[in-house]
């Protein structure tokens, strides 16, 4: 025998504490990494190569007020822009019938939108014909999946923001992005079908390099200073965060379920180790009585840092497991893309299973330690 | 201290606090025991049998005087050094046995030497000598619920005897088994007495086992009365 044979005999001493012990470290920790994960979705948006390069340019007032479409002759011959695509959200429902769309659809001139540098992957042949037909639209791989389209198929939307409804013919299916749900289609059918208001909802801009970026979105701004239609122009990134600030109660709301998380964990740890130890206490008085003296608190301490590190296997690496293995978008109803557990989340989870074991042994190490052998044996006795 | 003494206690006095009341445990004790002698502890419940035999065992510290284990003053060592000197030089023997239950006789027994310095090898080896001593060589694979009382006392003896103490101290190693097996383990006392030549110092009720030591001391209110 050696010291860890008797402090894992110890740990299973009673299965049942230990198992309901091990598991609700691990349901909490699973908890823990899911709202992280979670969190982490809903707040950080993904990046890809070319949102260095991408400026988003919308109405100063509000993101919801259009702007002119003649302000496009104006965008192409600032220096230092690329390429330009009107892009408009249109916000249908699919098919009349859900509550809820859970993929975007966006009007755009296609030629434009393919210079803007969409990272996107699709068959050539299928991109002409897009471009060809303006009452075609391409959608992402992963709503072709779950609605079971193809090419040739028809999508049905009902206006929600436009007050017209669009009938669109699929005509091909793009991958590679890091959002593979939306629809694109021609912003000239928008336009014929809203009676050409001559508006957009914003522009989407490529610029010539990624330094250059931040001087057009001067640029932009600069052009349409104190005209009737002031933009706002950002980049790619800078326009996502500021739809992640809309979460900030959300942010705040699950930190604090985090931390309620982790609290009621260490009570939980805490009162288990407590005890276990207590109903131990005549026998470390006998294995100090024996000799036994900073070892008992290396016992103590290896017992509930074990207990802690397997409920974190379990619960962490459960859910890094679970997560990697189900087909998130599918699972919830595309709200989620990726739904990935990062390292910084396991690193969190296991620092925290670390704490709750150090923190839990600390108690009952230092009762055991003021406890004199005689004490020990005549509580007991 | 006499050439053969193992333990001299002089002046020794323990005075407990309970509450606002001082109560004291033993007053002005001087005992000297001799190396291989089998002592025993007599007296009426309270009388300070038990704290007396913490007190030479290292596991309690005496109010004033003093007391010589091998030639050691054990109330002036710290609780680290008192602890490596409880290990390496007594042996316990408990009324309820106290052997750790999901370890097997044999890793019970093992469980001092887990403070040593010897390999696995040499553990191991120890640890048969000892069950064979007390004559469980073939119960070293069961655990203490397969044992019977008799049994695990034997187990706890081979445990306090596994470092080879000079000093086995026993509070009342019969007091929880049936007469056949009290018999076997005082036997198994008087034996290391007698042969091994250990100091053993025994705590009990019972004037039948008071009979197998080759001293017997009374105590009463805290002192000793022959």
């Amino acid at each position: 025998m050696n010291a860890a044979t008797y402090i894992v005999k110890n740990a299973l001493r009673n299965k049942r504490r230990a198992l309901l012990s091990v598991l609700s470290v691990a349901a909490s920790l699973f908890l823990f990494v899911m709202l992280l994960v979670a969190l982490r979705e809903m707040t950080v948006p993904p990046e890809d190569i070319g949102s260095s390069l991408r400026i988003i340019a919308r109405n100063k007032v509000s993101l919801a007020q259009p702007l002119p479409l003649k302000q496009l002759a104006i965008i192409e011959k600032i220096p230092g822009v690329e390429a330009v695509t009107p892009f408009s959200f249109y916000g249908g429902a699919y098919k009349g019938e859900e509550k809820f769309t859970s993929f975007a659809q966006f009007a755009v001139d296609p030629l434009r939108f393919t210079a803007v540098g969409v990272d996107a992957k699709i068959d050539p042949a299928e991109l002409q014909a897009w471009f060809a037909d303006r009452t075609t639209c391409i959608v992402g791989v992963d709503t072709a999946k779950r609605y079971g389209l193809k090419i040739g198929d028809r999508m049905r939307f009902t206006g929600q923001i436009y007050p017209v409804d669009l009938d669109l013919k699929i005509a091909g299916i793009y991958r590679g992005t890091m959002d593979d749900r939306n629809v694109f289609f021609h912003h000239k059918y928008l336009d014929e079908a809203l009676g050409d208001p001559g508006t957009v909802g914003t522009w989407w801009l490529r610029a010539a390099s990624p330094e250059e970026a931040p001087r057009v979105v001067e640029r932009i701004n600069r052009a349409f200073a104190n005209t009737a239609a002031e933009v706002r122009a950002e980049t790619e990134r800078a326009f996502q965060l500021s739809f992640v600030s809309m979460w900030g109660n959300i942010k705040i709301l699950i930190g604090s379920i985090c931390s309620v998380v982790v609290f009621t964990l260490l009570l939980v740890t805490v009162s288990t180790m407590s005890m276990a130890i207590r109903e131990r206490f005549r026998e470390l008085a006998v294995l100090k009585a024996l000799g036994f003296r900073r070892e008992l608190f290396a016992f103590i301490l290896a017992e509930s840092f074990a207990l802690a590190m397997t409920g974190a296997l379990l619960g962490a690496g459960g859910a890094w497991w679970l997560f990697h293995s189900l087909d998130i978008p599918k699972v919830t109803n595309g709200i989620f893309v990726s739904f990935e557990v990062t390292p910084r989340h396991m690193g969190l989870a296991f620092g925290i299973a670390a704490l709750l074991g150090i923190i839990s042994a600390i108690g009952p190490a230092i009762t055991v330690a003021r406890t004199s052998v005689v004490q020990g044996l005549r509580t007991l006795d | 201290m006499g050439a053969t003494n193992v333990v001299e206690v002089r002046q020794l006095t323990k005075i407990y606090r309970q509450g606002e009341i001082n109560v004291t445990a033993l007053n002005l004790i001087d005992l000297d025991i001799a190396q291989g002698e089998f002592l025993v502890l007599m007296g009426p419940s309270g009388s300070g049998k038990s704290t007396l035999l913490h007190i030479i065992a290292g596991i309690d510290r005496p109010t004033s005087g003093e007391c010589h284990v091998q030639g050691i003053d054990v109330a002036d060592l710290s609780e680290s050094r008192l602890a490596d000197w409880r290990n390496q030089n007594v042996g316990f023997v408990f009324q309820t046995f106290n052997l750790i239950p999901v370890l097997t006789a044999h890793e019970n027994v093992e469980l001092p030497l887990l403070l040593t310095r010897l390999n696995r090898r040499q553990r191991r080896k120890q640890v048969e000598t000892a069950l064979e001593l007390v004559g469980l060589g073939d119960r070293a694979r069961h655990l203490p619920r397969q044992l019977s009382g008799g049994q695990e006392q034997r187990v706890a003896i081979a445990r306090s005897i596994v470092t080879d103490p000079q000093l086995v101290v026993a509070d009342e190693p019969t007091g929880n088994l049936d007469s056949h097996s009290a018999h076997d383990v005082l036997s198994i006392l008087q034996s290391m007495s007698r042969q091994a030549g250990k100091t053993v110092i025994m705590v009990t009720h019972d004037p039948k086992a008071a009979a197998f030591g080759s001293r017997t001391v009374h105590l009463e209110k805290g002192e000793l009365v022959d």
